[in-house]
C-alpha cells in the first residue's frame, strides 16, 4: 500500500499530470484527423520524452496512446471517416446518428463507452495480469489464425441485405493486402515491376479512400439536395447522453469491454478487430432495437467503442509481464519503458513496482482528462457540422491528402486514395457494402501469416489446428455464426415469400 | 441503368477480375519451395478461386432471379434511392482533382499546390464565383494547415521538386 501511495504521489506531480494532459491532447487530435494515427503521435513524442523524468515521460506515452485510441470515433461520428481503423466499426451507426442530428449524444456515448472500457480494462489488468498473460501467450500461430477466422466470419454481420455481396466485398479486402512484398518468402506479389506498390497498399491510406472519397463526391455531386439533407445535421443541439441510457447499457459495456480486454492481450490482435467482434455481438444478440442497426442505433456506438478503448489495458499485460507489445503502438511505448530504465518482463513488479503502479494511476488521469476534454469538447465539434457541406468536403479533401501523404512521404498514396474512394463510391453506388473490404484488409495480413508459420511449425501438417483446443474451439464459433447468418437469411426470405403469397392472394 | 443491368455488369466485372487476378498471380508468383511449406501464391490464389465462385453464384443467382420474375426490374427500380444513382462525372473529376494534388505536391510543394487545388476544386466542382471566398478559403486552409501540422505537431508536409517554399 505504501509503494502504491508513493507511486500516486509520483503520478500526480504538476508535470506528471500535466504530461499525461498534453499526450491525451494530442493523441486526441491526431486520431480524430484521418491518416494521423496516434502511432505517428507517439512517434513524434518518444524523442520529446528523452530528457523527462520516467513517470511525466511514461504518462506523456500513455496519454497520447489513449488519447489517440478515443479520438478516433470524432470523424468517425461527425464525417463518416474513422480516424483510426479501431474506430471503423463505430462509423456504421455513429454517422447515421449524426445524419439524424444527433451527433453530440453519439459522441458523448462514444467517449463514456471508451473510458468505461479503458477503465475496465485496466481493473482487469490489475487484477489478473498473472493470469491473462499466461493465458494469452499461450495463442500460438494457429489460435491466433482461428481466432482471426472467427473475426472473419463476422463479414456475415455486416454484408446488408446481400450475404454474397457481402462476401464479395470481404474478399476484395483481402486480395487487395495480398499486394507487395510477402511479409515471409520477400517474393513482390501483383506489383508489376513498380517500386510504390512493393510496399502494398497501406491500410490507413485505403480506410481514408474507403470513407473520405465518396464523402466528397457525394457533396460535390447534388449541392442542392446535400444542403437539404444537412439541414437537420447542422441543427445538432450539444446534447449529452442521459445517466439512465448509460446504466442501461451498463451491461453490454461491461461484455465488450471484457472482449476488448481479452483481444488486446493476444499480441498481434488490435481495436479493430476487438471493435468488429464486438459490434457484431451487439448485433446479433441485441433483443428487438427500436432503431435497426445500420440506421443509428446507439448500441452500436456503445459495443465497439468500449471494445477498442479496454485493448488498451488488454495490451498493456503482455507488455508489462512478457515484454511482448501487441501492436506497433504499444512497441513504442515499449521503446519508452526501457529507454527510462524500466525492462518489462517477469521481474518488473519486483524491480519497478514504484513506476508500475505510477502508470497505472497515469493511464487513469489520461482517460479522465479525455473524458471531460470530450464532453466539453462535444460543442464545440457540432460545430464542425454547420459548416456548409460542400466547403467540409473541400477541407476534409486537403486534410485526408495530408493524412495520406505523411503515412509514408509518397504521393503515390494520394493516388491509391483516390483510385480506391471512386471504386468505393461505385460500390456504394450499386449496394455492395463496403464496411466487409475493411475487415477483410485490417484482418488478412495476420490471417494470412499466421497461417502459413503455423504450417510452417508443423512441417506442413494440418493437424496444429485440429489438435489445439483452443483453436477448434475458435473454428467451431466461425462456423456457429456463419450457420446463424444463413438460417436468419433463409429465414427472411422465406417471411418476404409468404408475404408476397398473401398480398397475391 | 437499371438495378438489374447494373448487377450483371458487376458481375461480369467481378468475373473478369477474379480470371485476370488469378492468370497473374499463377503467371509472375512463385509457388513454395515445398516440404509443407505454403508459398507467397497460396493466399492470393485462393482468394481469386473465392472471388470466382462468389460471383458465379452470384450471376446464377440474378438468371434464376430474372427467370422467376421477368419483370421484376421495375419494382426494384422504384426502390432504389436516389444516392445509387451515381455521378460519374463528378466522381472522374474528383479522382482528376486528387491525382493532380498527389502530383502537384510533389513538384510545388504543399503551400503552392494546396492553394492551387482548393482553388480549383471550388471554382469547378463547387462553381464558386466570388473573389473572396475563392482567395479566402484556398490562402486560409494553406496557411491554417501549415501552421498547425507543419508548426505546431511537427508533421512533415510535401516540399516540391521544382520550387520549394518550405
Amino acid at each position: 500500500m505504501d509503494i502504491f501511495l508513493q507511486a500516486a504521489a509520483h503520478a500526480l506531480t504538476p508535470p506528471a499530470v500535466a504530461a499525461v494532459a498534453l499526450g491525451a491532447f494530442v493523441g486526441l487530435i491526431f486520431g480524430s484527423i484521418p491518416g494521423l494515427t496516434f502511432t505517428v503521435a507517439l512517434a513524434l513524442a518518444l524523442p520529446i520524452t528523452f530528457s523527462m523524468d520516467p513517470v511525466p515521460a511514461i504518462g506523456l506515452l500513455l496519454g497520447t496512446y489513449i488519447g489517440g485510441m478515443t479520438g478516433g470515433s470524432v470523424s468517425a461520428i461527425l464525417l463518416g471517416i474513422p480516424g483510426t481503423p479501431s474506430a471503423a466499426a463505430t462509423v456504421i451507426d455513429g454517422y447515421p446518428m449524426t445524419k439524424r442530428g444527433e451527433a453530440s449524444i453519439a459522441l458523448g456515448t462514444a467517449v463514456i463507452a471508451s473510458v468505461f472500457g479503458g477503465i475496465f480494462s485496466l481493473i482487469v489488468m490489475i487484477v489478473s495480469v498473472d493470469l491473462v498473460s499466461r493465458l494469452a501467450i499461450g495463442f500460438g500461430p494457429a489460435e491466433i489464425f482461428a481466432l482471426v477466422l472467427f473475426g472473419m466470419s463476422t463479414i456475415c454481420g455486416l454484408c446488408g441485405d446481400s450475404l454474397i455481396k457481402g462476401l464479395i466485398s470481404g474478399v476484395l479486402g483481402l486480395m487487395i493486402m495480398t499486394i507487395g512484398i510477402d511479409a515471409i518468402d520477400g517474393v513482390p506479389r501483383m506489383t508489376f515491376g513498380s517500386i510504390n506498390l512493393l510496399q502494398g497498399v497501406n491500410l490507413l491510406v485505403a480506410m481514408i479512400g474507403l470513407f473520405a472519397v465518396p464523402f466528397i463526391i457525394e457533396a460535390f455531386s447534388d449541392r442542392s439536395a446535400t444542403r437539404d439533407e444537412t439541414k437537420g445535421v447542422a441543427n445538432a443541439r450539444a446534447e449529452l447522453p442521459s445517466p439512465r441510457m448509460m446504466v442501461r447499457n451498463l451491461w453490454l459495456m461491461v461484455r465488450c469491454s471484457v472482449l476488448g480486454t481479452g483481444i488486446g492481450a493476444i499480441p498481434g490482435t488490435g481495436g479493430a478487430i476487438a471493435a468488429f467482434l464486438a459490434y457484431d455481438h451487439v448485433k446479433r444478440f441485441s433483443k428487438k432495437p427500436k432503431t435497426p442497426f445500420g440506421k443509428g442505433n446507439i448500441e452500436g456506438v456503445i459495443a465497439p467503442e468500449s471494445a477498442n478503448n479496454a485493448v488498451t489495458g488488454g495490451t498493456l499485460i503482455p507488455l508489462l509481464s512478457l515484454g511482448i507489445p501487441g501492436d506497433p503502438a504499444t512497441a513504442i511505448v515499449l521503446a519508452g519503458l526501457m529507454i527510462h530504465g524500466i525492462t518489462p518482463g517477469p521481474a518488473l513488479f519486483m524491480n519497478h513496482a514504484g513506476e508500475v503502479y505510477s502508470m497505472y494511476v497515469a493511464v487513469v488521469i489520461a482517460y479522465v482528462w479525455v473524458l471531460g476534454l470530450q464532453l466539453i469538447g462535444i460543442r464545440i465539434f457540432v460545430h464542425v457540422l454547420k459548416i456548409p457541406r460542400d466547403l467540409l468536403a473541400v477541407v476534409v479533401l486537403v486534410l485526408c491528402a495530408i493524412g495520406a501523404y505523411s503515412i509514408r512521404n509518397s504521393a503515390f498514396d494520394i493516388y491509391a486514395m483516390g483510385v480506391i474512394g471512386v471504386l468505393a463510391y461505385v460500390l456504394v453506388a450499386i449496394r455492395v457494402p463496403i464496411t466487409p473490404i475493411i475487415l477483410g484488409m485490417v484482418l488478412g495480413p495476420t490471417l494470412e501469416n499466421e497461417f502459413r508459420t503455423a504450417m510452417m511449425l508443423s512441417g506442413g501438417s494440418a493437424d496444429i489446428f485440429l489438435t489445439s483446443p483452443t483453436a477448434l474451439f475458435f473454428f467451431a464459433l466461425a462456423l456457429l455464426v456463419i450457420g446463424l447468418q444463413a438460417a436468419s437469411e433463409l429465414k427472411l426470405k422465406r417471411k418476404s415469400r409468404d408475404k408476397v403469397e398473401t398480398s397475391d392472394a | 441503368m437499371t438495378s438489374r443491368i447494373q448487377e450483371t455488369v458487376l458481375g461480369v466485372s467481378l468475373l473478369v477480375l477474379a480470371g485476370c487476378w488469378i492468370w497473374l498471380v499463377i503467371d509472375t508468383i512463385p509457388p513454395g519451395f515445398g516440404d509443407g511449406e505454403i508459398g507467397p501464391r497460396a493466399f492470393p490464389l485462393s482468394f481469386g478461386v473465392i472471388l470466382l465462385a462468389l460471383t458465379v453464384l452470384f450471376l446464377l443467382r440474378l438468371i434464376l432471379r430474372r427467370n422467376a420474375d421477368p419483370n421484376g426490374d421495375a419494382a426494384v427500380d422504384a426502390e432504389t434511392p436516389a444516392v445509387d444513382r451515381p455521378s460519374w462525372l463528378t466522381a472522374l473529376t474528383v479522382l482528376g482533382e486528387i491525382a493532380l494534388y498527389g502530383y502537384l505536391l510533389e513538384k510545388m510543394g504543399f503551400l503552392l499546390a494546396t492553394p492551387a487545388i482548393v482553388l480549383l476544386a471550388m471554382f469547378l466542382s463547387l462553381r464558386v464565383r466570388s473573389v473572396p471566398k475563392l482567395l479566402g478559403m484556398s490562402l486560409g486552409l494553406t496557411v491554417g494547415c501549415w501552421l498547425i501540422f507543419e508548426k505546431v505537431l511537427g508533421i512533415h508536409l510535401a516540399n516540391g521538386i521544382w520550387v520549394n517554399l518550405g
